[in-house]
């Protein structure tokens, strides 16, 4: 929805990764610059590590009146490395918009995903958190990115609102910031540049005739259809050498997924696994190891 | 391989009665808590499930997470609608010749148990009704945010009881639920902590044998809202046992019982460490925890010891 100049900004991340504190950042430092801002999240019952959303209004000249979420944005943030392959992210973006990924992955590589008239920019930003935060945590990295490829907040206006949220480490997360502006890389995509098509699966929700009374679900275990293996970010390994097959791993699984095969020996089911660790820190003979997803 | 007749997969049932992909955090404990207590339970079972993260995660409309019959209902009204089913069965068996045995149970994290749904837990217990209450306690507001609860420990920062220059996060001592539920008189009351599979599993079956009502409190560790790292989950739960944070006991028809009786309990310390809602704590107020902690276990020690002599 388009009113005057406000200035729309998508932010797709992961619970705990801190979208919402992007939005919230950037939203503060509009607001110190004397505009008209806005900052909300979206997210439904998923936890941590389950994609999120979180959005972003900005205008110069008048107060903001709608208050619905983000759909045809100027600018796209994508802080997950992975939610570009899972999730339609350009779903809405203008014409002439920006895309801003975190992502390992070349520009030219990246660019083959999308197809439209947009500017691309790409950001090592979990290299960068990693190194300077120590946590692969990257709003205030993928904010710096943000700043260099679409301008939508000045540099300078970051740092108050940063004191004021991070107090002593508000030093670091700026520096993580200055890092990210200076190695972003910002290239064009192009309306059929796209070497591989991929298509998104859309949650189908039922319709209220549709619904039983009560809303009674009788399709039991349901729950099993939803994948929740792409909310990790590192996988449990196991050596079969050091395992003596006592099974504590699959007791102490939260998502269930760790079962006994023919030979005995145990794995997880990447299909449900969240990558919480557990089974790696708990084995006795320490012959599970988490490695970082790729 | 003498020892392989204690291996786990040998000793617990493969069959789940909740299902994977549900969308809880990752780590969480208190779903691992549900699976054992639903594994005890077993099939003839009818579950009635307060608002709070164990509804939201298992439920997402259109789907469920449950394979037992399950209903939701509000924080206030858990043990009301598990009672109505009791009582419906009941009727069925005296009127209509229903035969099986079905156990009728009541969930509820520790706000829908000790703050909004105390009354309606505490009316059902008075009542006597043939059901049996877990509370699994996650010690705040989780679902929403980690507000506080009445079960919050003393010293945690959470949102509505935060840390800061005049303040020292929740400034009130935990509720006793255990003996809040022990002094309506009930056969069984028991205490345990979901990194302890096989006592939460011995005690569901010990109430299952109960008539009348029973009630287990277990401690279920939230890496989200303790701030932890998300694969502490089962360690948090041992050291909050065995530094005597969070005794495990019994209460049989008004005796105690000491499950885990350590002879020396580790330092507060330990617990307190490894969790960023007790981050801001210094030396003095862990001092402070410290003998609380020796107080309170002390307490339950005393109440076992004086069952033995008699």
């Amino acid at each position: 929805m388009k009113q005057g100049d406000t200035i729309e900004i998508r932010w797709h991340g992961r619970g705990g990764q801190g979208a919402v504190t992007s939005a919230d950042l950037t939203a503060m430092s509009a607001i110190h610059e004397g505009k008209f801002a806005q900052a909300f999240p979206s997210f439904g019952p998923e936890r941590r590590g389950a994609p999120v959303l979180a959005f972003n209004r900005i205008s110069a000249e008048h107060p903001i009146r709608v208050r619905s979420g983000v759909v045809k944005p100027d600018i796209v943030v994508v802080l997950d490395p992975g939610l570009v392959t899972l999730i339609n992210v350009v779903d809405g973006l203008k014409p002439g918009g920006c895309l801003i990924v975190n992502s390992t992955r070349s520009i030219e590589d990246l660019q083959g995903e999308f197809s439209g008239d947009w500017t691309l920019a790409v950001v090592d930003a979990s290299s960068i958190a990693r190194e300077l935060l120590r946590v692969n945590i990257v709003n205030t990295t993928m904010l710096g990115a943000m700043i260099k490829t679409a301008g939508a907040i000045k540099m300078d206006s970051l740092t108050e609102p940063l004191e004021e949220k991070f107090g002593a480490r508000a030093k670091a997360n700026l520096e993580a910031c200055h890092k990210a502006f200076d190695t972003t890389v910002i290239g064009k995509i192009t309306v059929g540049g796209q070497k591989k098509v991929r298509t998104f699966a859309v949650a189908k929700q039922p319709t209220w005739s549709e619904l039983l009374v009560g809303c009674a679900v009788t399709d039991v275990g349901s729950t099993k259809r939803f994948c929740t293996g792409d909310w990790k970010s590192q996988h449990p390994v196991w050596d079969d050498k050091k395992c003596i097959k006592c099974g504590i791993c699959s007791l102490f699984c939260p998502e269930f997924c760790i079962n006994q095969q023919k030979d005995g020996y145990f794995r997880s089911n990447d299909f449900y696994c969240k990558g919480c660790g557990i089974c790696a820190q708990e084995c006795w003979t320490q012959a599970i190891k988490m490695v970082e997803e790729a | 391989m003498e020892t392989l007749s204690i291996y786990a997969p040998k000793l617990v049932t493969n069959k789940e009665y909740i299902a994977s992909g549900h969308r809880a955090c990752s780590g969480c404990g208190e779903v691992l808590a549900v699976r054992y207590v639903c594994k005890a339970l077993g099939r003839n079972t009818i579950i009635s499930n307060a608002t709070g993260c164990m509804e939201i995660i298992s439920t997402p409309l259109p789907e469920t997470a449950w394979e037992v019959p399950w209903i939701h209902t509000l924080f206030e009204n858990a043990s009301a609608v598990a009672s109505g089913i009791e009582s419906g069965l009941k009727s069925l068996k005296r009127k209509h010749g229903y035969t099986k045995e079905v156990k009728v149970v009541a969930m509820g994290g520790d706000g829908a148990t000790a703050d909004i749904g105390l009354q309606s837990l505490s009316g059902a217990m008075e009542r006597g009704h043939d059901f049996i209450y877990v509370c699994y306690d996650n010690e705040a507001y989780m679902n929403t945010g980690i507000q506080r609860s009445s079960e919050t420990p003393f010293g945690a920062s959470t949102t509505t009881a935060p840390s800061g220059k005049n303040s020292l996060g929740q400034h009130t001592q935990k509720k006793n639920m255990a003996a809040i539920a022990a002094a309506h008189n009930i056969a069984y009351v028991a205490t345990s902590c979901s990194s302890y599979p096989f006592d939460i599993m011995s005690k569901v079956e010990k109430a299952m044998k109960v008539k009348g009502p029973s009630y287990i409190h277990i401690l279920s560790v939230c890496p989200t809202g303790w701030r932890c790292a998300s694969n502490l989950t089962i360690k948090l739960g041992r050291l909050a046992v065995e530094t005597g944070i969070f005794p495990m006991y019994e209460i049989e028809n008004g005796k105690y019982t000491l499950n885990i009786d350590l002879p020396k309990l580790r330092p507060v310390e330990d617990y307190l460490k490894l969790q960023g809602r007790f981050r801001h704590l210094d030396k003095d107020i862990t001092a402070e925890i410290q003998e609380k902690v020796f107080d309170e276990y002390n307490k339950v020690k005393r109440l076992a010891a004086g069952n033995k002599a008699k």
